[in-house]
């Protein structure tokens, strides 16, 4: 990319519309799952047809291994999903916020969060997840949302401190520290406001990453379990299954695919391009 | 003769410190990554502590009285401080000692077996990553909001978000079940390894799609950072061609930044083995690590993690290499 691509002023004056574009089919998938329940035909744990019963008129999708209706389960399995991976984005979004607003006024706090953000780096996700789902065998989807928001937090700490570390030694700030102002005051009120973009783009990358942590949970039966209807679960549940009733699996596989790429696309167009170069590091 | 011998010797004596200083800096990140590696094994062995039940009980008959439980924990020391056996553990683990199952099997000879199959499919799943960002990221960049550009920025974006058992349902979709072209299980041959090649095609796409998707992004933002910079500006205006400027001018720079992601997708990678070679039936660490949760057979779980996690410690250790170099050499 040139200097000139850089500094093109038309990129900065992009009108607002056209950039809220990329978020509607987010939009519509979340809103759409949240309601799924509605129109659903059968119930999410009555057999309707034989087991991996071929798409009919009773079953647009099929049966599932035990029978079970693959529509009425894929527009049930969507809500929960989503809330968890929902609730993880925000909670980890606010911890991160404070803690990085907080860790570039106190080097050693920030010292202590760059380690430990480097240290839960050698501990790969689904590796965290089986441990926490051992030490809490009943915890299932409560488990995978605690284990999700604590593998996630020390990385996107790390993210809030790097965007906050320059503001720490701006003018506004030491003209405050002079003034007598208290590290909370500092952290809320002068630092806070001017990371809105970081903060956007971490939740949007938050909410992606929750997604994929949670659904891979759901596939390994750690979190959610039968007879729930989790479009992950379902698609290990209907493995065995693929060449009976494909439907079974490509349905929910599909809901969890197009999920996971319209809300990465929308985080990616809200976020600025600073902070999205930032969340990427 | 001697006159110079008196020139160089400052210069030769100024080498040596800079090669003692160099070996000490070395030697301070060799530290700091080690101690960073023991200190998640702590972590990791005393959250095992905290679990409710313990191997013992776990993987009890039934039937079996308080007291041969009681025996059986004592046999696999579970009754000493945990202090001590964390000691023991990680003292042996140098050595290869993983520790003993919960079955009473030594972890090492279980993993014997499936290590050789996963170091297979995850190296070359990495290897075919970073062929493959660095090419499509370099691609892209020739023309900065070009038609490629706008479609490996929107394929990159999307890929990276879909977990590896969804692509691997799409992969089994097109290549097994509307084609024919490939097995969708695999087969294990009598050795212990997949019977045949083709059965690494499938498990390597589904973890080489996301991985490269990620760092596709890293690679385009990194060689977009150094086009930014006056010297790769300076070879642009002097109307060099575009591939020399990228190639010899802006990927020295982005280098530091490209081996810190491809060091992160390290640890997405080995997650990512476990889910796909579960869905493959691939005879793999996974397969062992899915039977030992079953099992709450903790010493099989915490040998994988130490092994993960020494895994990455190396990759980390590279990037470290490869930024100090780059940065070596601007300074």
């Amino acid at each position: 990319m040139t200097a000139a691509a850089v500094l093109d002023p038309r990129a900065a004056r992009r009108p607002r519309p056209r950039m809220f574009l990329p978020v509607i089919p987010a939009v519509l998938l979340v809103l759409g799952a949240v309601l799924g329940p509605l129109p659903a035909a059968h119930s999410v744990d009555k057999p309707v047809t034989a087991p991996y019963g071929e798409a009919g008129t009773d079953a647009v999708l099929g049966g599932d291994q035990l029978g079970r209706d693959v529509l009425s389960r894929l527009l049930h399995g969507g809500s929960a999903l989503i809330g968890s991976a929902l609730t993880v984005a925000v909670v980890v979004t606010l911890a991160a916020t404070l803690l990085g607003c907080f860790a570039v006024l106190h080097p050693r706090l920030g010292r202590l969060v760059e380690r430990i953000a480097d240290t839960s780096i050698l501990l790969p996700p689904v590796l965290g997840i089986m441990l926490l789902a051992l030490a809490w065998p009943g915890g299932g989807r409560l488990a995978i949302t605690c284990a999700a928001i604590l593998l996630g937090t020390p990385y996107a700490v790390r993210i809030v401190a790097s965007a906050a570390a320059p503001l720490a030694t701006a003018g506004f700030i030491e003209a405050a520290i002079a003034g007598g102002e208290g590290t909370a005051h500092l952290a809320l009120r002068e630092i806070l406001p001017n990371l809105r973009a970081t903060i956007l783009a971490l939740f949007g990358l938050r909410f992606v990453d929750a997604v994929y942590v949670i659904s891979m949970a759901g596939f390994l039966q750690l979190g959610p379990q039968p007879p729930e209807a989790d479009w992950a679960l379902m698609i290990r549940e209907n493995g065995p299954g693929i060449l009976l009733n494909p439907w079974a699996v490509v349905a929910p596989g599909l809901a969890i695919g197009l999920l996971a790429i319209s809300v990465n696309l929308a985080a990616n167009a809200l976020a600025p391009a600073t902070a999205r170069r930032a969340a990427l590091r | 003769m001697s006159s110079t011998e008196v020139a160089t010797q400052p210069v030769a004596a100024s080498a040596a410190r800079k090669a003692g200083a160099v070996a000490l800096r070395i030697g301070a990140v060799l530290g700091k990554r080690l101690l960073m590696l023991v200190v998640l094994l702590a972590v990791v062995f005393a959250a095992i502590e905290l679990l409710p039940g313990d191997a013992a009980s776990a993987t009890s008959e039934r039937g079996e009285g308080a007291a041969g439980i009681a025996a059986r924990r004592h046999l696999l020391g579970l009754d000493r401080p945990v202090w001590e056996r964390f000691w023991d553990w990680i003292t042996a683990l140098p050595t290869g000692d993983l520790g003993t199952s919960a079955r009473g099997e030594r972890v090492s000879d279980l993993l014997a077996a499936p290590l050789p199959n996963t170091v297979v499919l995850g190296t070359t799943a990495f290897v075919l990553t970073v062929l493959a960002a660095l090419a499509l990221g370099i691609w892209a960049a020739a023309r900065p909001k070009g038609a490629v550009d706008r479609v490996v920025d929107l394929t990159s974006t999307a890929a990276f978000a879909l977990p590896e058992f969804v692509v691997s349902i799409g992969l089994l979709l097109v290549l097994s079940l509307w084609t024919g072209w490939l097995p969708a299980a695999t087969v294990t041959g009598g050795d212990g390894a997949p019977a045949s090649w083709t059965m690494l095609i499938m498990p390597v796409l589904a973890l080489t799609v996301p991985q490269t998707g990620w760092n596709t992004r890293i690679v385009r933002a990194a060689l977009a950072d150094q086009a930014a910079t006056p010297h790769v500006e300076a070879a642009h205006l002097d109307g060099l061609p575009v591939r020399r400027v990228l190639l010899r001018h802006a990927l020295p720079g982005a280098w530091p930044a490209i081996a810190t992601g491809i060091a992160t997708s390290t640890g997405m990678l080995l997650g990512g083995t476990v889910v796909v070679e579960t869905l493959f039936n691939y005879p793999g660490i996974g397969t062992v690590l899915a039977g030992a949760v079953a099992d709450r057979d903790t010493p099989v779980i915490a040998a994988v993690v130490a092994c993960a996690a020494a895994l990455i410690t190396v990759v980390l250790l590279l990037a470290d290499l490869v930024r100090a170099r780059t940065l070596g050499a601007r300074s």
